[in-house]
C-alpha cells in the first residue's frame, strides 16, 4: 500500500458520529449510531447493509453534504467541511449526474472550471482522463448519446479531474446490468492501481464488495450502526478471482455479518489468508 | 431528406382534401359568402391584396415582437427572483397568476385611456401581459426542478450559488423556456391582434379583419384571417429553429 500525503496517512477518520432525522418529533430516525471509522491512505473500504442502514448517509456525512448530528468527520487531515472546500475527494453518484448541456470532454473539465483551471490546460487533463477510462473517442459526443455504462465512466473521470487523494462513490454501478457492472469493477481496480486512490464505495451487493474492497464494513438498519468490519485479502484481482475458493470465502463471511451471525462488533473475520 | 418529405406529405395532403371538400361544399350547397367564403374566393383576395396582407402583418407583428420580447424578459427576471427567495416566488405567483386571468377585452380600453390610444405602447403593454406569465412559469419550474443529485455533485465540487445557477440551474431551464416560447410566440400575436379590436390606428390585423368585415368583404376578412394564421406560424418556427440552434439537447431523452 503506498503512503503518498506526507501530512497523514489516514485518508478518512470518522469518530463519533451520529445523525438523526427530525430530532424530537414522532417522525425521528437514528440514521447513524456512534459510527467509528478510520480507513488508510490507499485502501479500498465497502459499506454494504440493507436499505436504510445508513451507509449513504455516512458517506454524505464524510462528503460534508450533510451534517452530523453529532460527531466528527475528518478527510485527509482536516475537517470534512475544508476538505470539501479544499476538493481533497471527488465524487460518483449512482446516476451518473452529467450535464446534458455539456459534451463529454466538458462535463470531465466542470470540476476544473469551477477551480478556476485555463481553458487548454482544463482540456488536457480532460482528455487524459478520457483516455483513462478509454472513452477519448467520445469526448466530443452528448452524454445522452453513450451507454449508462459509459457515462459512468464519464462520471469517475470527473471525479477524478482535480486529482482528489479520495473517492467517494455511492453505488456507481447499481443502475448497470451485471455484465457491464463486472466490467466497471475491473475498469475501478485498473484505476485505483494507477492513481493510488482511497476509495470508500456504498454497494447492495456483496460480490461487488468482497471483490472490490480490502475491508468491507458491514453496517444494520434501524438505528444504523457499524455491525461487523471484513478484511479481505484476495490480492490482486482478476477475472478467475471471481470464482476462486478466497472469493466465496469472503462472499460467505460478508453475507453471515449482514445477517449477524458472526455477531457483536468485536468480531473481525479474515478472509483469504494464504 | 427522404424521410422529411414523407413527414411533410400527409398533412399537405390532407389540407388539399379538406380544402377541395370545403370549395366543393360552398359551391353545390350555394352558401353565401358572409356565412362561410370559399377558399378560393380567400386565397384570391390574399393573393390580390398581397401587399396590403404583408403590410398589415408587418403592423402586427412588430407589436407581438415588442410585446414578446419585454414579456420575455420581465418573466425571466421575475422567475430568477422567485428561484432565489421562495417568499417572493410564493408572493409573485398569485399576483401574476391573476394578472393573467384579467380579460383583456377589460385591459386594453384601460390602457388605451392610460396610454396614448394612437400609440403602440396600449397593445405592446396587453401582449406583454400575455406572454410574460407562461414565460415566468416555466421558466422558474426550470430553475428549481433540477435533479437532487446534480446539486449535491455541485456542492462536493465546492462550487457557490452563482456558479450553481450559471452552470446548472439556468442552462437546466432552458427546454422550460423554450416550451415557454413555443407557447407564448403565437400569443403574442393573438395578443396585438386581439388589442387592435379597441381602437387605435387601423393598419394591423385586428382592425383590418374587423372593418373587412363590417364592409362586407368577407372574403377579405378571411384572407386577413389567413395572414394571421402565417403570421403567428412564422413566429413559431422562429422560435423552433432558434431552440435547434440554441439546445440541441432538448427534446431528447434526458440522460439519467
Amino acid at each position: 500500500m503506498s503512503v503518498t500525503s506526507p501530512v497523514s496517512t489516514t485518508a478518512v477518520r470518522a469518530a463519533g458520529i451520529w445523525k438523526v432525522f427530525n430530532e424530537g418529533q414522532s417522525s425521528e430516525v437514528t440514521a447513524l449510531q456512534d459510527i467509528d471509522l478510520t480507513v488508510e491512505a490507499g485502501e479500498f473500504i465497502s459499506l454494504i447493509g440493507p436499505s436504510g442502514c445508513g451507509k449513504s448517509t455516512l458517506l454524505r456525512v464524510i462528503a460534508d453534504l450533510t451534517q452530523p448530528t453529532k460527531g466528527t468527520a475528518e478527510v485527509a487531515g482536516m475537517s470534512a467541511a475544508a476538505a470539501r472546500q479544499q476538493q481533497q475527494y471527488g465524487m460518483a453518484f449512482q446516476q451518473a449526474a452529467l450535464f446534458d448541456w455539456r459534451t463529454v470532454r466538458r462535463n470531465v473539465e466542470l470540476p476544473l472550471e469551477l477551480q478556476g483551471w485555463s481553458k487548454s490546460a482544463r482540456a488536457a487533463r480532460a482528455m487524459e482522463l478520457l483516455e483513462m477510462v478509454q472513452l477519448a473517442d467520445f469526448a466530443g459526443h452528448r452524454p445522452w448519446e453513450l451507454s449508462g455504462g459509459m457515462q459512468q465512466r464519464v462520471a469517475i473521470a470527473r471525479s477524478l479531474a482535480v486529482d482528489p487523494p479520495l473517492l467517494l462513490m455511492d453505488e456507481p454501478f447499481g443502475a448497470l446490468d451485471e455484465m457491464t457492472r463486472e466490467r466497471m469493477q475491473n475498469e475501478l481496480l485498473r484505476i485505483r492501481q494507477e492513481t493510488g486512490k482511497s476509495v470508500i464505495f456504498v454497494t447492495h451487493s456483496i460480490p461487488e464488495a468482497v471483490y472490490l474492497s480490502d475491508r468491507v464494513v458491514v453496517m444494520s438498519a434501524r438505528p444504523g450502526r457499524i455491525t461487523d468490519i471484513i478484511e479481505v485479502n484476495l490480492g490482486s484481482r482478476d477475472e478467475d478471482t471471481r470464482e476462486a475458493e478466497a472469493f466465496f470465502a469472503g462472499v460467505t463471511a460478508v453475507r453471515e455479518a449482514l445477517r449477524g451471525r458472526t455477531g457483536g462488533s468485536a468480531a473481525r473475520a479474515r478472509v483469504g489468508e494464504v | 431528406m427522404n424521410g422529411r418529405l414523407r413527414a411533410v406529405w400527409p398533412p399537405v395532403i390532407i389540407a388539399l382534401i379538406f380544402l377541395s371538400a370545403w370549395q366543393l361544399l360552398v359551391v353545390v350547397q350555394d352558401i353565401k359568402p358572409f356565412l362561410l367564403p370559399s377558399p378560393s374566393l380567400i386565397l384570391g383576395n390574399f393573393f390580390g391584396d398581397f401587399t396590403l396582407m404583408f403590410n398589415a402583418a408587418i403592423y402586427t407583428g412588430t407589436t407581438a415582437i415588442l410585446g414578446l420580447m419585454f414579456g420575455t424578459a420581465v418573466g425571466l427576471v421575475l422567475a430568477l427572483i422567485a428561484q432565489r427567495f421562495g417568499v417572493v416566488n410564493k408572493l409573485i405567483t398569485p399576483l401574476a397568476a391573476g394578472l393573467a386571468a384579467v380579460p383583456i377585452i377589460a385591459l386594453t380600453p384601460i390602457l388605451n385611456n392610460m396610454f396614448s390610444i394612437t400609440s403602440r405602447t396600449p397593445k405592446v403593454l396587453i401582449t406583454m401581459i400575455i406572454v410574460f406569465f407562461p414565460v415566468f412559469v416555466n421558466v422558474t419550474r426550470g430553475l428549481i426542478q433540477v435533479q437532487p443529485v446534480q446539486l449535491e455533485l455541485m456542492r462536493s465540487m465546492n462550487a457557490r450559488p452563482l456558479t450553481v445557477l450559471r452552470q446548472l440551474r439556468i442552462p437546466n431551464a432552458i427546454p422550460f423556456f423554450f416550451t415557454a416560447m413555443k407557447i407564448a410566440a403565437p400569443l403574442s400575436v393573438i395578443a396585438a391582434l386581439v388589442s387592435e379590436y379597441f381602437g387605435g390606428p387601423q393598419q394591423g390585423l385586428g382592425s383590418r379583419i374587423a372593418s373587412s368585415a363590417a364592409n362586407t368583404a368577407y372574403g377579405r376578412a378571411w384572407a386577413y384571417v389567413v395572414a394571421s394564421i402565417i403570421t403567428g406560424l412564422i413566429f413559431y418556427l422562429i422560435v423552433l429553429a432558434v431552440e435547434r440552434w440554441a439546445a440541441p439537447w432538448t427534446g431528447r431523452a434526458r440522460s439519467a
